[in-house]
């Protein structure tokens, strides 16, 4: 038998953009396919699994470290979901105290020496809170985990400015180490002209809009119900959604180093795409 | 904080360990990793009620880096009070708890009934060198345990005296005490917090004080607006270090004139200690005029203090002619211009160029494509004895590092500051063939 070829993937973006919910519903379908998935959250709010899992169901890997020390098994912290997926919450101190940028680098330095990267594997996801907003939170890119890197925007303008800066931590570890962009993943928000304004701001950004996903209500039931819409609805027009967005980074093998753009550059491209020219003045919600 | 690579000639803010260890039965307990009180500690003369090696320390490891270190830091305050018996507790932090973002100050507000206080100073390396960690600490004092008092319990002639950075400066103990005893002779009651029997009960003595006397060209500057501010006690800042004769007797005048002192008092001890001090210089001038080999030039490379104090003493009563100075205190930039301006302020019209930088392989370089008029006379630290060997000068370690001299309470200050001053350089002048 070859030895499989492992794809380390980091998902960024904006706080509250739909970073989890995407990775999850994405990793569900890759999982269908039977796909050795596993996920690591590394966000301190410890919520980038619990639609896998039915729940917050398993305890952080911090907390773990925290109250029983490092002399733990990794049952203990690994817990599997939807189809097999493997997850992991990496957690974090308290909000306020201490540095969840070192305990992400503690807990995936555990992670290792408990053996949680099996040979078995296809994939493993790194759900990163929000911006990268210093080195702890570049970590799976940092130390060369993670080779892809997806980002999660919307056509927001403040997402669109996060992701831009994050592009730009990509591109600092481009230049010495493999990482490398796989693409914008549109979390859509029916903003106007969402895709062009996704695809001509992927495109500068030296890489492309790997998917599109639409906004539809059904993410919001299945959330409620702790599952991912290809548990909660499998024959859903939204399922179908997801399993594109996993075939999509299947098949990816296209991958850059971004050329993150210039505040002004930015707002040049929303300017021109970011309206709809015919709906002058017209702020209806 | 400027990049050193190698000659470092101060160490980071945390080293105010040792402003807090020269205040009698006062100990830091250090909220840093393990090794930084270790790599702080090697200064000259710091054993005894508390040496080094007992600090408490927090010792943080990876685990209070992720979650925090304020657990520990307060079982660590606990259990120093419970074995250590000082009459105050400084906590100091280092670099890696400032970052994480302990609230140390909260942590130490839960000890404030304590029988005896423990107070903190925010003291991270990469905030500054140890010349700002010695104000920050003194900050602390004026900030957290001193309280202004009504003018009724204001005790005229009472002067708190700021000068050198113990420790850092070898000579602190030496020039305090010499500095106390010129202040005392002319009228006035010095209240200084450094060195033996002096401790708590002094600090506490500080918002009584008529008005802080602070004899630092930048040091302590800080403090003294900081104390006008809070305890309304006005400050006298004479930049210079008086050493020999013409300083001292020049700021000895100054003084009594700002405090309002009986003038012909200060007037029949400056005509003593003159008398006393050409006494002696009269009875060695063959040595002084006949050293042929004796340099003409010489370069001071040292902090602002020491190499002003030095530069006037040379240039104002031994007659030599100041080559570049060299400042290694990293001082700030907002002080530069007015130190620069004290170096201009010689005797004879003669003025002196001063330099800031830290680098000293480009200060080594420099000096070595100088041309001195004949030997060079160096004073410096450690580092400049290989550069006085190539460079075929007369050399004296008067700045940090100390390294081949042991200081215990020898002083440059006042008049007999200078004679030793004079000692120390000549006999180094007369191992050289005449």
């Amino acid at each position: 038998m070859t030895k499989k070829t492992l794809r380390q993937i980091a998902i960024y973006g904006k706080g509250g953009i739909g970073k989890s919910t995407t990775t999850q519903n994405l990793t569900a379908g890759l999982a269908e396919n039977g796909a050795q998935v596993l996920v690591v959250g590394c966000d301190p709010k410890a919520d980038s699994t619990r639609l896998l899992l039915g729940g917050l169901a398993q305890k952080t890997v911090l907390d773990t470290l925290r109250e029983e020390g490092e002399d733990i098994e990794l049952k203990r912290i690994l817990k599997t979901g939807y189809q097999g997926t493997r997850c992991v919450e990496s957690g974090g101190p308290e909000p306020g105290v201490g540095c969840a940028g070192r305990g992400i680098i503690t807990s995936i330095g555990l992670l290792e020496r408990l053996g949680a990267y099996t040979e078995d594997l296809d994939y493993v996801f790194y759900a990163v809170l929000g911006d990268v907003v210093c080195g702890g939170f570049a970590m799976p890119i940092r130390e060369g985990k993670a080779k892809e890197i997806y980002i999660v925007a919307s056509g927001e303008m403040m997402s669109l400015y996060a992701a831009n800066n994050i592009a730009k931590g990509i591109q600092r570890y481009a230049k010495r180490g493999g990482v490398r962009m796989g693409g914008i993943i549109c979390n859509s928000r029916n903003v106007d002209r969402e895709v062009e304004l996704l695809r001509a701001f992927a495109e500068e950004l030296g890489t492309k809009l790997i998917y599109f996903v639409p906004r539809d209500n059904i993410v919001q039931h299945a959330e409620i119900h702790r599952k991912t819409v290809i548990e909660y609805r499998p024959e859903s027009k939204q399922a179908e959604e997801y399993r594109e967005l996993a075939h999509s980074i299947e098949i990816n093998r296209d991958f850059t180093i971004p050329k993150p753009m210039t505040q002004e550059r930015l707002e040049g491209i929303l300017m021109e795409y970011g309206l709809m020219e015919d709906l002058k003045d017209d702020y209806r919600i | 904080m400027a990049k050193i690579l190698d000659k470092q000639r101060y160490k980071c803010a945390m080293s105010a360990m040792s402003t807090v260890q020269a205040i009698e039965r006062a100990i830091p307990i250090l909220h840093a990793g393990p090794g930084c009180a270790q790599k702080l500690s090697n200064s000259a003369g710091n054993s005894g009620f508390f040496s080094p090696n007992i600090f408490p320390c927090t010792s943080i490891n990876e685990r209070d880096v992720v979650f925090g270190g304020e657990k520990k830091l307060r079982s660590t305050i606990e259990n120093s009070l419970k074995v250590i018996d000082a009459d105050l507790y400084v906590v100091l932090t280092g670099c890696t708890p400032e970052i994480v973002g302990d609230t140390v100050d909260e942590i130490v507000s839960e000890f404030a009934d304590n029988a005896k206080p423990v107070i903190f100073a925010s003291t991270p390396g990469f905030k500054g060198n140890n010349y700002k960690g010695h104000e920050w600490v003194v900050d602390a004092l004026v900030e957290q345990l001193l309280e202004p008092v009504p003018d009724s319990e204001k005790e005229p002639g009472l002067v708190n005296v700021w000068a050198d950075v113990p420790y850092q400066d070898e000579f602190w103990s030496g020039n305090l005490r010499a500095l106390e005893d010129l202040l005392a002779v002319i009228g006035l009651k010095p209240n200084t917090i450094f060195g033996h029997g002096r401790g708590i009960e002094n600090v506490r003595k500080i918002p009584k004080a008529a008005f802080n006397l602070l004899v630092s060209p930048w040091v302590g500057l800080a403090n003294v607006k900081k104390m006008k501010e809070k305890f309304g006690t006005p400050y006298f800042h004479w930049p210079t270090l008086p050493i020999g004769a013409f300083e001292t007797s020049k700021f000895l005048r100054a003084v009594t004139e700002f405090a309002g002192l009986d003038k012909a008092r200060t007037e029949k001890f400056i005509a003593e200690k003159e008398a006393n001090y050409y006494y002696y210089i009269e009875r060695f001038a063959d040595i002084f005029l006949e050293t042929r080999s004796m340099s003409k030039e010489f370069s001071v490379i040292a902090d602002a203090q020491y190499a002003l104090g030095i530069t006037k003493f040379l240039v104002n009563d031994l007659g030599r002619f100041p080559a570049k100075q060299y400042i290694v205190d990293d001082t700030p930039a907002e002080y530069q211009e007015a130190v620069r301006g004290y170096f201009r302020d010689l005797n004879y019209g003669i003025e002196a160029e001063a330099a800031f930088g830290v680098d000293g392989y480009k200060i080594h370089e420099e000096i070595k494509k100088t041309d001195y008029h004949g030997y060079p006379l160096l004073l410096g630290s450690y580092w400049e004895k290989e550069l006085a060997q190539k460079t075929d000068a007369h050399f004296l370690n008067v700045s940090w590092p100390v390294n081949e001299r042991l200081v215990i309470n020898g002083f440059y200050v006042g008049y007999d500051g200078g004679l030793r001053l004079l000692e120390d350089i000549y006999s180094v002048v007369r191992t050289r063939f005449n």
